[in-house]
């Protein structure tokens, strides 16, 4: 077989198990630097996607609402004959108007019968204030039918305490986000009292209880039914001010909130516009990791960089006589190449290893992580593809690391070394 | 004897550029014979060393022609060179230059390994009886460093001896040993000549060893005064 039968294999080989503990730190440093790449790497994109997750669940996939507009055309520019005059109009005021959708009734029976919709909730909010005794807590109070809204959310899934069904089954039902519930001390069953910023006061029944994940959701966040929301503003009962919609493939979000935009002639915010800022953190953050990552795998490319020049300079002899027997500049580069590449696949191979397990750990460890989202445990990626591509990564490193002095090695001047002194 | 130039020479010149110029060869005519024993011999200085390594190939640049077994070098690329290196010239040098990480047999294989002419068992029987002839053959599977200075320069002729090439060149190559393994060293290459008719061309400041080979081609300021 010309594998076992190759000088090259068996020189590098032998080279290597000469120099074995600098061969082994050469490794380590291999090793060490896909760990991290991948404990580090995984905890931030795992993370990224539990957010994102999160983030979809807890946000409608397009969101059909009445946008106020700051800049309001006068209706004079509409006039033909104006068009190409200088039209001033001192003090005007936008009409006082409410951000109702019109004709909800309308637009909900044609989204019903659209194929890419697979739930639609119409909601309507109100700032409010939750009081229960001595306590007070300013919070926005969402009306909704609450089954269609547990088709978009999980509604049900989330539901910590009580049942979401009662909110339709109690006329004065509440379901209360956990920190919000924990803010003023209500329990399930409890009685609160919350009040509309148009002095409507209302008093609601616990029936459940609620955690998204998101911590400024839970904290705010109370679900009621879209007639007691009705009766907070004082409207009437076709007065809705918001449309959430969830898809059937979420990557269409963007195509069709324009289309819906343009039809219904409302604003339509799909949700990757709607966490355009989240997005941009990430990929700050994820730059900053990466930054670290590389210059990690590149000490270790130096690592090895090192061993080998090491390795090189002792052994300028073997390489002359290896070159005068007649070994080609070739074969001398494969031989330091191979040298490399051995300790990059097994270091990394150990990296890997050793990487997985500092995920399988720290991930198996209690963390109850309350920030942006909260958190159980830390979420790591361990994709198969990320791992991979850490790998792949780290021999391109390697194989770097390790072109330089095989280059330099085949330049040995043999004469030199091997001519009678 | 046959008379078959094994390697020759044609009007070859060398000129060294740094630090400054000056002609270390002049006007080298020189043929080699099958079956010759040839020692160089000259001053330090007088380009003796030179010339061997441009007939090694080693060293390309020089202006002239040398024919290698009635090929010409002159334009041949360094992996064509190399490969004609691999196959028809032996060098034994100064110090034995064996690979101290192998044992014995595996530093007499190397060339064979890479000529890759013949299975890798068939190589080490001929490995084998290589040491065999120079009286190593219990040695074979020691670490190439655990032997003597003699028996190293030994297992070094068997390595030059492989590929069964056309020519041994040595440099020295009694130059780190004491009279009697220098004295051994001469016998081995006057037996291998004989029974062989293996080619030598060897330089040598050893005036003994030189008046004991067939011809000898003085050199002086890189010029041939006698062949």
């Amino acid at each position: 077989m010309a594998f076992e039968k190759s000088p090259i294999i068996l020189i590098a080989i032998r080279h290597l198990l000469s120099k074995k503990r600098q061969t082994i730190v050469a490794m380590l440093g291999v090793t060490f630097g896909i760990a991290i790449f991948i404990f580090q790497g995984g905890l931030m994109t795992g993370f990224q996607s539990t957010f994102i997750d999160q983030t979809i669940n807890t946000s409608a996939n397009i969101r059909i609402y009445n946008e106020a507009k700051m800049d309001r055309p006068s209706v004079l520019s509409k006039v033909d004959s104006l068009k190409h005059k200088w039209i001033v109009i001192r003090n005007q005021k936008p009409k006082d108007d409410l951000p109702k959708i019109k004709n909800i009734y309308g637009i909900l029976s044609i989204l019903e019968k659209d194929k890419n919709i697979e739930g639609i909730s119409p909601f309507l909010g109100s700032q409010v204030i939750f009081k229960l005794g001595m306590a007070q807590y300013s919070g926005r109070a969402v009306g909704v039918d609450i089954m269609k809204e547990n088709v978009l959310f999980n509604v049900e899934k989330n539901n910590l305490q009580g049942s979401i069904i009662k909110l339709q089954t109690i006329p004065n039902g509440i379901i209360l986000g956990e920190g919000l519930a924990d803010q003023i001390g209500a329990k399930l069953n409890d009685n609160i009292i919350i009040i509309s910023p148009a002095g409507v006061t209302l008093e609601m029944k616990v029936v459940g209880i609620n955690r998204t994940g998101i911590t400024e959701l839970d904290k705010s966040r109370a679900y009621i039914n879209i007639r007691n929301a009705q009766k907070l503003l004082q409207v009437d009962n076709a007065y809705i001010t918001d449309i959430n919609i969830k898809l059937k493939d979420i990557d269409k979000a963007e195509v069709l909130a324009r289309y819906y935009e343009k039809k219904f002639g409302y604003r339509a915010m799909d949700w990757k516009e709607a966490n355009t800022n989240i997005f941009g953190i990430f990929n700050i953050q994820n730059m900053i990791t990466y930054l670290i990552i590389v210059s990690i795998l590149i000490v270790s490319g130096f690592g090895i960089f090192n061993i080998l020049m090491m390795i090189i300079y002792e052994k300028m002899p073997d390489i002359a006589i290896l070159k005068a027997v007649g070994y080609r500049d070739k074969d001398i580069i494969q031989i330091f190449l191979l040298e490399s590449m051995i300790i990059g696949i097994f270091g990394g191979l150990l990296g890997l290893l050793m990487g997985f397990a500092m995920q399988k750990i720290v991930g198996s460890i209690r963390m109850n992580v309350k920030g942006f989202v909260s958190l159980e445990y830390l979420k790591f990626n361990s994709s198969p593809y990320f791992f991979m591509f850490a790998y792949f990564f780290a021999l391109l490193v390697t194989a770097v690391a390790g072109y330089i002095p095989a280059k330099k090695a085949a330049k040995t001047d043999a004469i030199d070394i091997l001519r009678s002194k | 004897m046959n008379t078959t130039p094994v390697i020759q020479t044609i009007k070859l010149n060398k000129f060294y550029h740094d630090p400054v110029e000056f002609q270390a060869l002049k006007n080298i005519n020189i043929s080699i014979n099958q079956g010759e024993f040839v020692s160089i011999v000259g001053a330090s200085g007088s380009g003796k060393s030179t010339l061997l390594y441009v007939l090694s190939t080693l060293d390309s640049d020089y202006e002239g022609e040398i024919l290698l077994d009635n090929e010409a070098l002159h334009n041949k690329t360094t992996e064509e060179l190399a490969a004609l290196r691999n196959e028809k010239i032996g060098f034994v040098f100064q110090f034995h230059y064996l690979l101290p990480e192998f044992t014995v047999i595996e530093n007499v294989a190397m060339p064979a390994l890479k000529l890759n002419k013949y299975s890798k068992t068939e190589i080490f029987e001929h490995a084998y009886q290589k040491l065999n002839l120079l009286g190593l053959s219990d040695q074979a599977n020691k670490k190439a460093n655990k032997l003597s200075g003699g028996q190293q320069q030994r297992v070094a002729i068997a390595r030059a001896l492989i590929n069964n090439p056309k020519i041994i060149m040595g440099d020295e190559p009694t130059g780190n040993l004491d009279s009697k393994n220098s004295n051994l060293v001469y016998d081995i290459f006057r037996e291998l000549n004989k029974d062989f008719q293996q080619t030598f061309l060897v330089v040598t400041h050893d005036m003994h060893f030189a008046e004991k080979s067939d011809r000898i081609i003085t050199l002086h300021d890189g010029e041939i005064i006698k062949v």
